[in-house]
């Protein structure tokens, strides 16, 4: 979570000043508006100004937006509180962008292309592994853009919150164990002897957990009890060996 | 409503009544509070954390027979809801943050309120135990057993008074019905059934059955990748209990009319405004994302929130809305750097006064704005410790969005976005609002001569 310290808005390059809306123009579309006056109370009638910092053009605002979407989308998985909302809010955004891109079709200004190296290197940080492996010669804006399809799975299919504090307690121990046939074993051979880490609703993960279990698996209790308490040992095992993992 | 009370707006002095929580600036993660709500009669309070506690106030008048006398919320009960969870399959923790309270109608002398995390609701109970039985023949007072030799006569066990003992204990757990994560709860007006909300689906339960729920809303596309809509807020009608609403991050909400279909996949109206064509940019989607949607108390009306904007429906016309509110529309300029250090994302809650004619919502820097619908005015306040001292007096705050700042403005650079007001409630009869800031509980009240 954030610190504490107070948080202002950044000046994210694309934020027109405050300035600009004293002068009169509307909220509109400033972002498509070439003109930028960046100048802290300065007022100027917006029919005068003229760029006094040649701000982005609109291809490159599109593209800073791209870039911030495709970082925010990569890091979800790292965030404390990962949202299926936001996730699908930024791949909106990101593929409304691409359509844009792709509407305005062939060939890319040189400045444009430029601009976008980092997509065509698939080694930057910027991409995760499963996107789709970029062409280093990248003319066209659809192909210097990462598909979307590919991280569906991996963006949206995490969010599911699978049942599995009641995966296993929801199955009699019989169940789980209904394909391993016991029959041929001795129930002589089951002694405790045999593992000595098993103990009925066990919690400190031991060493020689799975040798537990490989033992077990060659012998067999014959009393019905005995069976059921071996199960749910065997349980435990699993259980710790999953958690461990 | 009763009172005399429920207008607010300018007519309606604020003043600082109290504030629960702690002094310092460094905020532990537990304490941030993620859900505030009055019960039915406004006289208890309940907040949830992100530590997974429930806190409830109860007020306490001076003079209970003056309607606008001075009132105190103290603690009540507090109790430990909702614990973290591990999702073994996934290795990913389920957040034990509460989510959602949602109280129910009182039908006796204990109160029962829901409370949700991202994956499971719970009926608590709440009751007061005042007394306790003294006397007994077998045992000592202090528990222990008697010899039963020593026991020559016996007596009748007595009720005697004792300290108040408020005991919290957990009837129902409704859990394993959401794979996605809860967003809300609601509880229907016939006092039986509630629904429960999550990114993707709607679930009905019975408040008795805990082992089966229905589901009556589910908007997951058979393929994932064709995801692009979620659902944000749902919310029963406060009278017809065969309506409910849920809003979406596209900006819609569908009513539903659960008599005509078992699936309500099939909304019975869309409430969408077109898109100001003027106001687009990169980020329109995004700030049309509805964050919480609430009927009026009398059930004709509808408030959304999005990122920038309050609206008001009437269930009857589907294609715009009846008012709309601009709640901090300085902000529509920064909304680049907003996306940037996420806050675009932030999910701000609303509420409605008790005779729906003011309307309430957070934003940034610890204001939060109060609309007033008959009046047609709206007025800044701040939750602070510097306006803190009993009975002070909020003063309107103004934020300056360009050009030169006026004394006591402040400019739009100068907000603190660390310091959001996500969750507000009002009272449901009296001027009371209760309004958490990201770890403290301001309550204020109107002002009384």
């Amino acid at each position: 979570m954030r610190r504490n310290s107070a948080v202002r808005a950044s000046m994210c390059r694309l934020d027109v000043e405050s300035a600009v809306k004293e002068v009169g123009q509307s909220i509109g579309d400033v972002l498509s508006s070439p003109r930028y006056v960046l100048g802290r109370g300065v007022k100027r009638k917006l029919v005068d100004c003229e760029d006094p910092v040649p701000d982005l053009p609109y291809p490159l605002q599109r593209q800073l937006v791209m870039d911030l979407c495709l970082d925010k989308l990569q890091s979800c998985h790292r965030r404390s509180e990962p949202s299926l909302h936001r996730s699908v809010l930024l791949a909106n955004t990101l593929r409304q962008l691409q359509q844009e891109m792709r509407q305005e079709g062939g060939g890319l200004s040189p400045t444009l292309a430029a601009a976008c190296p980092a997509h065509a290197a698939p080694a930057t940080p910027r991409h995760t592994p499963d996107l789709p492996p970029v062409p280093s010669d990248c003319v066209l804006a659809e192909e210097a853009l990462p598909s979307l399809t590919s991280c569906h799975d991996l963006i949206f299919g995490s969010f599911e919150i699978t049942n599995s504090t009641s995966y296993l307690t929801d199955l009699a121990p019989d169940d789980i164990f209904d394909d391993i046939d016991t029959s041929m074993y001795d129930p002589s051979d089951f002694s405790v002897l045999a593992f000595p880490s098993l103990r009925v609703g066990s919690g400190a993960p031991s060493t020689n957990g799975e040798e537990g279990l490989k033992t077990f698996s060659s012998c067999s209790p014959s009393s019905a009890l005995q069976h059921r308490l071996s199960d749910l040992n065997d349980l435990d095992q699993i259980m710790e060996i999953l958690v461990r993992s | 409503v009763a009172g005399g009370t429920g207008a607010g707006g300018n007519d309606v002095q604020w003043c600082f009544s109290q504030v629960k929580g702690a002094i310092d600036d460094d905020v532990a993660e537990a304490d941030i509070i993620s859900t505030v709500e009055f019960n039915h009669s406004g006289e208890l309070l309940a907040t949830g954390d992100k530590g997974g506690r429930v806190v409830i106030f109860q007020q306490e008048t001076e003079n209970k027979c003056q309607p606008l006398s001075r009132s105190e919320y103290n603690v009540y009960s507090t109790f430990q809801s909702h614990e973290p969870e591990f999702d073994y399959l996934k290795s990913l923790e389920i957040e034990e943050k509460i989510n959602k309270i949602r109280w129910l109608p009182q039908k006796n002398a204990a109160q029962f309120l829901l409370s949700t995390n991202d994956k499971t609701i719970k009926l608590w109970k709440i009751s007061e135990r005042d007394k306790r039985p003294e006397g007994y023949n077998l045992k000592e007072e202090d528990g222990r057993y008697r010899d039963s030799t020593t026991i020559t006569t016996l007596r009748v066990p007595v009720f005697r008074p004792m300290d108040l003992m408020v005991e919290a204990s957990p009837r129902r757990i409704f859990a394993n019905a959401h794979t996605y994560h809860i967003n809300s709860i609601s509880v229907n007006s016939d006092n039986e059934t509630y629904l429960s909300a999550d990114d993707l689906r709607i679930n009905l339960w019975h408040l008795e059955i805990t082992d089966r729920s229905f589901n009556i809303v589910d908007i997951k596309p058979a393929n994932m990748e064709d995801l692009t809509e979620v659902i944000t807020a749902a919310e029963f009608h406060p009278h017809q209990c065969n309506t409910f609403v849920y809003s979406s991050s596209k900006g819609t909400i569908r009513l539903c009319d659960m008599r005509a279909s078992a699936l309500c996949d099939r909304h019975s109206k869309l409430f969408e405004e077109p898109e100001d064509p003027s106001n687009r940019s990169f980020f329109s989607e995004i700030i049309s994302s509805i964050s919480d949607v609430k009927f009026s108390h009398s059930g004709r009306y509808m408030m959304t929130r999005d990122y920038l904007s309050v609206k008001i429906w009437d269930l009857n016309m589907e294609n715009r809305p009846v008012e709309t509110y601009q709640v901090h529309e300085y902000l529509r300029s920064k909304l680049c750097s907003l996306y940037e250090n996420d806050c675009i994302f932030d999910k701000f809650e609303c509420c409605w006064n008790g005779n729906d004619s003011v309307v309430m919502t957070g934003s940034y820097n610890n204001f939060f704005r109060m609309l007033d619908r008959s009046q047609r005015r709206d007025v800044t306040l701040e939750a602070s410790r510097e306006s803190s001292k009993p009975r002070q007096v909020l003063k309107p705050r103004r934020v300056c969005a360009g050009g030169k700042r006026k004394k006591d403005e402040i400019s739009v650079d100068s907000l603190d976005f660390n310091k959001k007001i996500l969750h507000t409630a009002w009272h449901p009869q009296e001027n009371i609002i209760a309004v958490a800031t990201t770890n403290n509980l301001y309550i204020f009240q109107e002002k009384v001569n």
